[in-house]
């Protein structure tokens, strides 16, 4: 790892979170519970702890392995599902995920970061006037939307495409005809094996 | 480092009577104070940022301890430990030079960091604390300017709470000989030239290059640390060997 590295990240992670944290007018209320409060942060992968502090303003980023009020470490490919809480006592249990200290802390931390809302139009707004900010805003808003669209129109060509044009794959429909026409033949099966018992016995 | 005579000391290249260096440091800094931040940011290309983040990394700095940052200057450390000890901590920012103590006051009261800080003018070598006061104490690109380095750092150990620890960032030596060439003309050709066109003060900088060629080398500032006291000193190379982080702890 190139030296002095973490620190640039950290910096960099610091003054992004402390920009998004004072455009979202609710965040100091939620920050106020957190305070004074440490979550470590530790990849297998990556010989490096990455130290998050909660201050009544931000949440600061430090790289140390000296002790906090709740460690977690963790290995990239779990750390999707790290968002999912029912997963949570199974991944322990795997032993892919542990987590010392207060669970609390984490979960507050996690809470904090999910319900982050920056006003960025308010922000913005101040370079380029509301106007051209609410239109940015809605031009955004309406790609996001437009985006969403296109993609549920692709997944339904798609699955029209494999399903009726190409056969490639049976309808949920076809599907369950067949599972029923299986269930028919294993009971008949069934009935006919019975049968020959009771004409050999 | 071996002192010429009991009673005189290095000024960088030059040697001067004990007695006047602190005088002689103090001219350097009441000249540099207004420029200092500007500098650094030059001088090193932004790196020093750096230097003083790993400083903090390295303390293991939690909500609510005392921290001092001796030699604090214009209070770059300060401020990265203030948000972090938070409003039940504290962070004594100490710096002998009253003009560098006006500088890092206004500059820290700009930032809107005042509930947790205190500014104490003291000389490193007769810290005015209690025994057993501090969690942590940093220097940063001070203790080469002390005097007595030696008396120094014993006070520094008495300040310090057991358990606690002592991080010196300093100018050391290059670790490969190439750097250490590349290094020298920096230092002496381009710096003062900078120092010149930047805050008008050729002589400062000539100062700050050669002060840094007299500081002891990292093995040298880690016996001096043992001899006063401190118990696991290790230190960190940092960009090269250009500077050095020392960390000690008292038990």
């Amino acid at each position: 790892m190139l030296p002095l590295l973490p620190q640039i990240m950290c910096s960099a992670a610091e003054t992004l979170l402390t920009r998004l944290i004072a455009m979202d007018p609710e965040a100091r209320n939620r920050l106020a519970r957190l305070q004074g409060k440490q979550l470590s942060f530790t990849l297998r992968e990556m010989p490096l702890t990455i130290v998050l502090t909660a201050t009544a303003e931000t949440i600061l980023f430090n790289q140390h392995n000296e002790p906090v009020d709740c460690a977690i470490s963790t290995d990239l490919a779990s750390l999707r599902l790290l968002r999912d809480p029912s997963q949570l006592t199974r991944l322990i249990k795997a032993d892919v995920l542990q987590i010392e200290g207060d669970i609390q802390v984490a979960q507050q931390f996690s809470y904090f970061i999910q319900q982050l809302d920056p006003d960025w139009q308010q922000a913005l707004s101040r370079y380029t006037g509301d106007a051209l900010a609410h239109k940015i805003s809605y031009l955004l808003h309406s790609l996001h939307s437009y985006l969403l669209l296109k993609q549920q129109q692709l997944e339904q060509l798609t699955t029209e495409l494999v399903q009726d044009e190409l056969q490639l794959s049976p309808t949920p429909t076809e599907l369950q005809l067949f599972s029923e026409q299986v269930s028919q033949l294993h009971s008949s099966v069934e009935l006919i094996s019975q049968k020959i018992k009771q004409i050999q016995g | 480092m071996t002192e010429p005579d009991h009673n005189t000391t290095h000024f960088g290249f030059k040697t001067i009577p004990a007695e006047k260096k602190v005088s002689l440091v103090a001219d350097v800094f009441h000249s540099v104070a207004a420029k200092y931040d500007i500098m650094n940011d030059v001088m090193s290309m932004g790196i020093h940022r750096l230097w003083k983040r790993f400083t903090i990394d390295c303390s293991g700095v939690r909500p609510g301890q005392q921290v001092l940052d001796l030699a604090g200057g214009t209070g770059d450390i300060t401020a990265l430990f203030s948000k972090r000890v938070g409003p039940t901590g504290k962070v004594v920012l100490a710096d002998i030079n009253a003009s560098m103590l006006q500088v890092g006051r206004d500059k820290l009261r700009d930032l809107g960091l005042v509930n947790n800080i205190e500014f104490v003018q003291a000389n490193a070598e007769a810290l005015p604390f209690a025994d057993n006061t501090f969690d942590i104490i940093t220097i940063g690109f001070g203790l080469r300017n002390v005097t007595d380095k030696d008396a120094a750092l014993r006070s520094m150990f008495r300040v310090l709470k057991p358990g606690g620890r002592l991080l010196v960032l300093e100018f050391s030596k290059p670790e490969q000989q190439w750097l250490s060439k590349l290094y020298d003309i920096y230092s002496f050709k381009v710096l003062p030239t900078m120092g010149q066109l930047i805050a008008n003060d050729k002589e400062s900088y000539q100062y700050l290059a050669e002060s840094i060629r007299m500081h002891p080398d990292q093995d040298t500032l880690k016996s001096m640390m043992e001899q006063a006291g401190f118990a696991e000193v290790s230190y960190h190379n940092l960009t090269g060997g250009i500077v050095a982080l020392h960390r000690g702890y008292k038990f």
